[in-house]
């Protein structure tokens, strides 16, 4: 099955914004008087942290659809978006890492924000981790939805108890007012853009390739039937 | 309700006449305070805080030891469709089976505790009291997550390998809000000082005592 026009076009749109992001980033935001150009690693860190959100999003309520429907097809997209969303959560932490050793002078702190990150992405490789321990397919997908669900729930828990720990995480959106300029914020906003697509070409395109799968391991189990 | 206490006095009793989960939590947990007292160089004074920590890791390192054994104890016979064949709401077995791992900790914590004040003794204690809100507040937590996350990898292949695995991540807020508060426990604090982190503990119990209540059933029939 090729993929259709209509899937091209698509991809070569989140390509082209990509490329603005790129130029937006780089060359029409401007450089940070402190940090200097390791300042620019924020808007793919920030768009990365939004895809890992959407993809834990997606986990959660796919788990909750498939547990009320038992719909294999929401087990599928629950799949997709948590190997996904562990995907994002690694760039997030890697980009994290990559900023604060210039500017904390130190590749990792115990901050509650980094913590939790960190926290977030044990609970999603353990995702991952059950879902190749458990054989039947019915079974499986229960399991992975109710991981999914726990795992969700315990994001607020995680992030209200960093709350009342002290943070040094720069706090760059506060309610009302942004503390950025306004190319900066341009900047930011293709970025995010661009990341929500590419997060919309991978979660389409691995939940079809994941559907794909499922299906030939159906037809064989057919053909087996009927061999014997 | 009467099915839920059936059930809980059925595994105690089945505990009691071959107690072997208690004594293999009891003696990890015990081997959990040795081994970490490796972290402290011979001779210094450990910091309350640090002791806190040393004590909860010992804990719920035990406390998984002790999880395995409650749930694939019913998968073995058959008897957890016997379980299911009665006329005991999913809710129930629930309930029961996070009472008696509720038991099961506390059992052990009254063993590891007093050991934990033994082998590290410099560390005073202020609050029996307050350590006592703490543990039996963190004890909900624990035993309500663990008996979600049990039921599962006891359906899976390689589940006393798994149990850590899941367990793990999805209660270290619990546990490190337990260490903090525990730690300011040993220093005197008042309890105003901590008293928002106890609110936190709090919700932590109820939202997955509820989540347990709710999934459950569609972990166990499966």
């Amino acid at each position: 099955m090729r993929s259709s026009l209509r899937d091209r076009i698509y991809i070569i749109l989140t390509a082209l914004v990509f490329v603005t992001a790129i130029y937006m980033v780089f060359i029409h935001a401007p450089t940070e008087r402190v940090m200097g150009p390791i300042q620019k690693i924020f808007y793919f860190h920030l768009a990365c942290a939004l895809a890992a959100f959407l993809s834990f999003l997606t986990a959660f309520v796919s788990g909750i659809f498939y547990l009320v429907r038992r719909d294999l097809q929401w087990d599928i997209l629950g799949a997709a978006s948590v190997e996904i969303g562990l995907v994002f959560t690694t760039l997030v932490l890697i980009t994290g890492v990559l900023w604060g050793r210039p500017v904390w002078n130190a590749w990792w702190t115990w901050d509650p924000r980094l913590t939790t990150s960190l926290i977030l992405w044990f609970i999603y490789a353990a995702c991952l981790i059950l879902r190749f321990s458990v054989d039947r397919q019915d079974k499986r997908a229960a399991f992975c939805a109710v991981m999914a669900i726990a795992g969700f729930v315990d994001v607020p828990i995680v992030f209200l108890s960093a709350r009342l720990w002290r943070t040094i995480h720069p706090v760059v959106i506060r309610a009302g007012s942004i503390d950025m300029a306004p190319a900066m914020i341009q900047a930011l906003l293709v970025a995010l853009a661009a990341f929500t697509m590419l997060w919309v070409v991978l979660l389409y395109q691995r939940s079809r390739t994941l559907f794909m799968h499922n299906r030939i391991q159906l037809l064989e189990k057919q053909l087996d039937g009927e061999q014997t | 309700m009467n099915g839920l206490w059936l059930i809980v006095t059925k595994d105690l009793r089945a505990e009691l006449r071959r107690p072997e989960s208690l004594i293999s939590m009891i003696f990890f947990g015990f081997l959990l305070l040795v081994v970490l007292n490796l972290a402290i160089p011979l001779g210094t004074e450990v910091a309350p805080e640090t002791g806190a920590g040393i004590l909860w890791v010992a804990i719920t390192f035990a406390f998984v030891l002790g999880l395995a054994r409650t749930m694939s104890r019913e998968k073995e016979n058959r008897c957890l469709e016997g379980l299911l064949l009665s006329p005991l709401a999913a809710e129930s077995l629930f309930g029961a089976k996070m009472v008696v791992n509720l038991v099961l900790l506390l059992v052990a914590e009254l063993s590891i505790i007093p050991l934990f004040f033994i082998l590290y003794g410099d560390i005073p204690l202020h609050s029996l009291p307050m350590l006592i809100v703490v543990v039996l507040m963190a004890n909900t937590g624990l035993a309500a997550t663990g008996t979600l996350f049990s039921a599962i990898t006891a359906g899976t292949s390689r589940n006393e390998a798994l149990l850590p695995l899941l367990f793990y991540p999805v209660v270290i807020p619990l546990v490190s809000i337990t260490v903090k508060v525990t730690g300011m426990i040993f220093l005197g604090a008042a309890v105003a000082e901590y008293e928002s982190w106890l609110y936190v503990m709090a919700a932590y119990g109820l939202i997955f005592t509820g989540l347990g209540v709710l999934l459950f059933g569609q972990i166990i029939t499966e």
